[in-house]
C-alpha cells in the first residue's frame, strides 16, 4: 500500500523563545486505509502534530507529504480538501442555523452547487444516521448526535483522511462505542485513513498502529497489543491499563504466575478457567 | 450532612404549555459522611436532581432535607444563602468559570463573598491550591494558561474554599486524561475520608462507583430505579440488563466465568475484589489457607 501520509523530520516551536520544541525530530508515515492512534499524555504535543499534518501550523523544519503533494504555503488548501478534523468539543465546530446547513457548509466552500448540494447532504445525514434531524438546532443535540453530525459533514466533503482529535472524551460510554462503530464502518465503506488522537483505551485497541508522543518527540511505535502490555506505564503514556492488565497485576500480587504479554478479556477468561479447571 | 429527598418532584416551566416533568416522586437518604453515586443515562434527570440538593432549582412538589435546612416548594431565596455556603457544586467543566486575574483572586472570591477579610480569604485560597495538589507560585499567575487539568483543579479550589459540607460533583473527570482523572477522583476520596465531607458524584465511570461509592442511586426517566450499595445494584445481572445500566468490567468478567461454572460467593466489582475470590478457587493455594 501506498503511504499517504509522509512526515520527515518535524520540528515546531509555539515561540522562538521556547526552550522546548513543541515538535522535535518527528518522521512517520500513514499508510492509505490505516487506522493509526496518536496517543501521549496531555501537553505531549500529539494535538499540535496533527495540526501540523493538516497545514494549521506554519512550521518551519521538516516536511509533510499528503497524498503525494508537498504541504506548502501555495499547497495548504489542496491538502486540506483531502482532511477532514473533528475536535473535542462539537459546540466549538458548529456553523450552521440547522443540522443540513451545518453539513452543507464544507460544500458551500468549496462551491458546489445546489443541485450537487442537497442529494449529498441528504445522503452524508442518511450515513450517520441523523436524517431526521436535518431541520433540527444543532446546539439542541446529545454530544453523540452532534458529534454523528460533525461526521456528516465530513461525510459530504469525501476527503482520504480523517482526523480524529479526542473527539469520543466527551461522550458517555454508550455514544463513545457507537462513535467508533460508526467511525469504523464509514472507514471500511469510504476506504478513509484514519488518525486518532486519544486517551480511550477501546479506540487505541481499533488503530492497526499506536505511535507514542511524549515531549514532543515520537518515543513509541508498536500493534495496540505491544503497548497494552506495558501495564502501570501506560498511565504516563496517557493511557488508561486495560482490565486484563490491572487483574494480571492484582493475581500477580496474591502469588499466582500469570502469563507475559497482553491478553484480550477473552484470552485472559481462557486462560483462567484452564487454570482453575487445573485441579 | 445527612441529605433527604421525600417525594420530590420537579417540573421544568411549570404551571405553562411548555411544562416538562424531569423528576417523579423520587425518595432517598445520604448519610452524614455518605458517598453516594448517581448513574443514568444522559437527560434522565441526574443534572436535575443535583440542583435540588442546594436548591437552584427548587421542588415543585416533595420536600428536601440538608441537615437542620429544609427545602420545599415555598422556600425562598432569602432563606437559602446558609445552605449554598454548606453545599459546594461543582458543575461539568467548572473551568468555564474561572474568571479572575490571578489564581489566587479566583480562589477568594467565594469566601470574600461571604464575608472573610481580603487578607483571611487570599490565606484561604492558598491553603486551597495546597489540597487541590498546586503549589503556591501558582497563585499569581493568571488561570487563563493552565493547562484544563490544572484549570479544573483551580476551579475546585474556589468551590472548596467555602469550606462546604457537602461536595456535590456532576461528572467532574469528564474530558481529562486517565492520569488526571485517577488524581482527580483520589483528592475526593482523600476530603471524604480525611474532613469527613458529604459526597455526591454523578458520572458515567462504573470503575469509580464501584471503587468508592457507598450507595448508588440510579436514575432513568426522571425517576429513582433504585438507591442501594454497588454490590446490591450490580449483582442481579437480569436487573442490569432490563435496566440499561452498564455494570463495572471486573462484574462483567466475573459474570462470563460465572457462564463457565466459576461460582462468586459475592459478585466482585473491581480487579482486587476478583483477584481476592480466584485465589480462594486457585488450586493449591486456597486450600493452603484453610
Amino acid at each position: 500500500m501506498e503511504n499517504i501520509i509522509d512526515v520527515q523530520h518535524l520540528s515546531y516551536r509555539y515561540q522562538d523563545t521556547d526552550g522546548r520544541p513543541a515538535l522535535d525530530d518527528i518522521s512517520f508515515t500513514v499508510k492509505a486505509g490505516e487506522w493509526l492512534a496518536l496517543v501521549g499524555h496531555n501537553g505531549s504535543g500529539k494535538s499540535t502534530l496533527a495540526r501540523a499534518v493538516d497545514g494549521l501550523l506554519p512550521f518551519s523544519e521538516g516536511t509533510v507529504t499528503v497524498g503525494g503533494i508537498k504541504l506548502t504555503p501555495e499547497t495548504v488548501w489542496e491538502v486540506r480538501e483531502k482532511i477532514g478534523m473533528i475536535f473535542q468539543n462539537p459546540d466549538n465546530q458548529f456553523v450552521g442555523a440547522t443540522v443540513e446547513d451545518d453539513v452543507a457548509f464544507g460544500l458551500e466552500n468549496r462551491q458546489i452547487s445546489r443541485a450537487e448540494m442537497v442529494p449529498r447532504v441528504k445522503a452524508a445525514l442518511d450515513e450517520v444516521g441523523m436524517q431526521t434531524f436535518a431541520q433540527r438546532e444543532p446546539g439542541a443535540l446529545s454530544g453523540g448526535q452532534k458529534q454523528r453530525v460533525a461526521l456528516a459533514g465530513i461525510v459530504a466533503i469525501a476527503p482520504d483522511i480523517l482526523i480524529l482529535d479526542e473527539a469520543t472524551s466527551m461522550l458517555d460510554p454508550q455514544g463513545r462505542r457507537d462513535m467508533l462503530a460508526l467511525v469504523q464502518r464509514l472507514r471500511e465503506e469510504k476506504h478513509l485513513t484514519v488518525i486518532s488522537i486519544t486517551h480511550d483505551i477501546d479506540e487505541a485497541a481499533s488503530a492497526d498502529r499506536v505511535l507514542v508522543i511524549d515531549d514532543g518527540k515520537l518515543v513509541e511505535e508498536a500493534q495496540p497489543a505491544e503497548i497494552f502490555a506495558q501495564g502501570e506505564r501506560l498511565i504516563h503514556l496517557g493511557l488508561d491499563v486495560p482490565f486484563t492488565a490491572k487483574l494480571k497485576q492484582a493475581l500477580q500480587d496474591r502469588g499466582i504466575t500469570v502469563p507475559t504479554g497482553y491478553q484480550t478479556t477473552t484470552e485472559m477468561e481462557e486462560w483462567l478457567w484452564q487454570s482453575l479447571s487445573n485441579t | 450532612m445527612a441529605i433527604t429527598f421525600e417525594h420530590v418532584g420537579y417540573t421544568y416551566q411549570a404551571g405553562t404549555p411548555m411544562a416538562t416533568p424531569a423528576l417523579s416522586d423520587i425518595s432517598f437518604t445520604v448519610p452524614d459522611h455518605g458517598y453516594l453515586a448517581i448513574i443514568g443515562h444522559t437527560g434522565s434527570g441526574k443534572s436535575t436532581l443535583i440542583q435540588q440538593i442546594n436548591a437552584l432549582l427548587k421542588p415543585t412538589t416533595g420536600k428536601i432535607t440538608v441537615d437542620d435546612f429544609t427545602i420545599t416548594p415555598q422556600t425562598t431565596n432569602a432563606d437559602l444563602k446558609p445552605l449554598r455556603r454548606h453545599v459546594g457544586m461543582v458543575f461539568q467543566f467548572p473551568e468555564s468559570q474561572l474568571f479572575e486575574e490571578t489564581i489566587q483572586r479566583d480562589i477568594a472570591f467565594g469566601p470574600q463573598n461571604f464575608g472573610l477579610s481580603e487578607e483571611e480569604a487570599n490565606q484561604r485560597a492558598l491553603d486551597m491550591l495546597k489540597t487541590v495538589g498546586l503549589d503556591e507560585s501558582f497563585a499569581d499567575r493568571s488561570p487563563f494558561e493552565l493547562s484544563g487539568g490544572q484549570m479544573r483543579r483551580v476551579a475546585i479550589a474556589g468551590v472548596l474554599a467555602m469550606q462546604p459540607k457537602v461536595l456535590v460533583l456532576d461528572e467532574p473527570t469528564a474530558g481529562l486524561d486517565p492520569q488526571g482523572r485517577q488524581e482527580m477522583m483520589t483528592l475526593f476520596n482523600r476530603l471524604h475520608q480525611e474532613q469527613g465531607l458529604t459526597i455526591i458524584l454523578v458520572t458515567h465511570q462504573m470503575e469509580d462507583v464501584a471503587a468508592y461509592a457507598d450507595e448508588v442511586a440510579v436514575m432513568q426517566a426522571g425517576k429513582l430505579l433504585t438507591c442501594a450499595t454497588p454490590q446490591e445494584v450490580f449483582n442481579d445481572p437480569a436487573w442490569v440488563q432490563s435496566s440499561d445500566i452498564a455494570v463495572p468490567r471486573a462484574a462483567k468478567f466475573a459474570q462470563q466465568l460465572d457462564k463457565r461454572g466459576v461460582k462468586w460467593d459475592q459478585l466482585p466489582l473491581t480487579a482486587d475484589q476478583l483477584a481476592d475470590q480466584l485465589v480462594q478457587h486457585w488450586p493449591g493455594m486456597g486450600a493452603q489457607h484453610e
